[in-house]
């Protein structure tokens, strides 16, 4: 079930770069994402992912208004004369546990303001990041916990 | 010439000018490094400017191919980026990857600076 | 070109490039590789998915833009990756936390206990 739901993801991303969307090119690209599927069967197991499509369209959205939130507090604080910078590096104590949870979420975090994952701990139980105001870890590890991390339980558990 | 062409003129070398100061500025902190991740992450940042520029002029010229250009240009620079910071893991026990004034940052505040990394992959 | 079409498109042209610029200035001045990161990583990444995104619209032809749209959506994916990637690697090779940074728990659980 999860193939088939990439297998037409990656068709439709073939169709998009080409440009054309006639039954032809889809055909074409339905049979190079099979092949490209083919080629990595040994690498991916199939994983009981159940996938909630109302919370993962929240979650998106989320990301594109923190993304641009982050980009502009970025922009704003290079600007300023004196930049009052308290940055450091925080361990993040995870929740989510499976590999592609985890991977999306230090995504998420490196692309909203203020922080960017630097790497999980060996037994995958904290997420390093980095802060450009570390003043207040606590503050800023219930932020992510109650945003990002609950968003993604909710959408793929 | 219509109204929308002026603005989009106006935009276009807003644009033109703009983007090559923020390529000198990236360019000075390749040259001023202090070490080796700074540069990378400079030379990162002007593979994306390079981007933008391109895409500006494909706005200029009307040349659409342009944007495939950009997009292949993007390809390769995350991948140069990946294999910079590969190298730099490979590298990281042998060679030191900089020498940013000694003294002067390790009498920082910073609390409990990790000296684990040699043991790591 | 239309006038409500030039208007959008020289919005993102302009908003694009001021991203850019401010994101280079930030790598000018922010003190060490990790806070520089944050400038790279986002202004750079929206500043040029925007100039991306302009030309795409400027093109008045659907088929490029979705390919520019598709563009923009990679940046946004390998943005984050090589960031990480770097501040890894950064930090494996010691390079040093400015001056100013307050806290540094690389390695270490959330009560900044070494794990083994």
């Amino acid at each position: 079930m999860t193939r088939l739901v990439v297998l037409l993801l990656f068709t439709l991303v073939w169709a998009a770069i080409t440009g054309s969307f006639t039954a032809l090119n889809l055909g074409f690209g339905l049979v190079l994402s099979g092949l490209a599927l083919f080629l990595i069967r040994e690498n991916v197991q199939p994983s009981g992912i159940a996938i909630r499509p109302l919370k993962v369209v929240a979650l998106i959205l989320l990301f594109l208004r923190e993304l641009a939130l982050s980009a502009f507090k970025v922009a704003v604080l290079v600007t300023r004369p004196k930049m009052n910078l308290k940055p450091g590096i925080f361990a993040f104590p995870l929740r989510v546990n499976r590999d592609f949870e985890i991977t999306l979420l230090a995504n998420l975090i490196t692309l909203t303001p203020g922080t960017l994952s630097v790497d999980v701990s060996d037994d995958r139980r904290f997420l390093y990041v980095h802060a450009l105001d570390c003043a207040d870890a606590e503050a800023a590890i219930r932020d992510i916990a109650d945003g990002f991390e609950a968003k993604i339980l909710e959408a793929f558990r | 010439m219509t109204a929308g062409d002026q603005i989009l003129q106006a935009a276009i070398w807003f644009a033109l000018i703009a983007l090559p100061i923020a390529f000198l500025m990236t360019v000075i902190r390749v040259i001023r490094g202090p070490s080796l991740p700074d540069r990378v992450v400079a030379l990162d940042m002007l593979v994306a400017i390079a981007i933008g520029f391109i895409a500006v002029i494909a706005l200029k010229t009307g040349f659409h191919l342009y944007i495939d250009i950009a997009m292949a240009l993007g390809l390769v620079g995350f991948l140069a980026t990946i294999a910079f910071a590969r190298f730099l893991l490979t590298t990281a026990g042998k060679v030191k990857a900089g020498t940013p004034k000694p003294g002067v940052e390790k009498s920082g505040k910073v609390k409990r600076r990790s000296v684990t990394g040699r043991k790591r992959r | 070109m239309t006038l409500w079409l030039a208007i959008p498109v020289s919005i993102l042209l302009v908003a694009g490039s001021t991203f850019s610029v401010l994101a280079a200035l930030g790598l000018l001045r922010l003190p060490d590789v990790y806070t520089r990161m944050h400038a790279a990583s986002k202004a750079g990444t929206v500043g040029s998915g925007l100039l991306l995104m302009a030309a795409g619209l400027g093109s008045q032809d659907p088929a490029i833009l979705v390919r520019a749209f598709a563009g923009f959506i990679f940046f946004i994916l390998t943005a984050p990756v090589s960031a990480h990637l770097l501040a890894r690697a950064a930090h494996l090779a010691q390079v040093p936390l400015t001056k100013a940074s307050v806290r540094d728990d690389y390695g270490r659980d959330a009560n900044g206990d070494r794990l083994k």
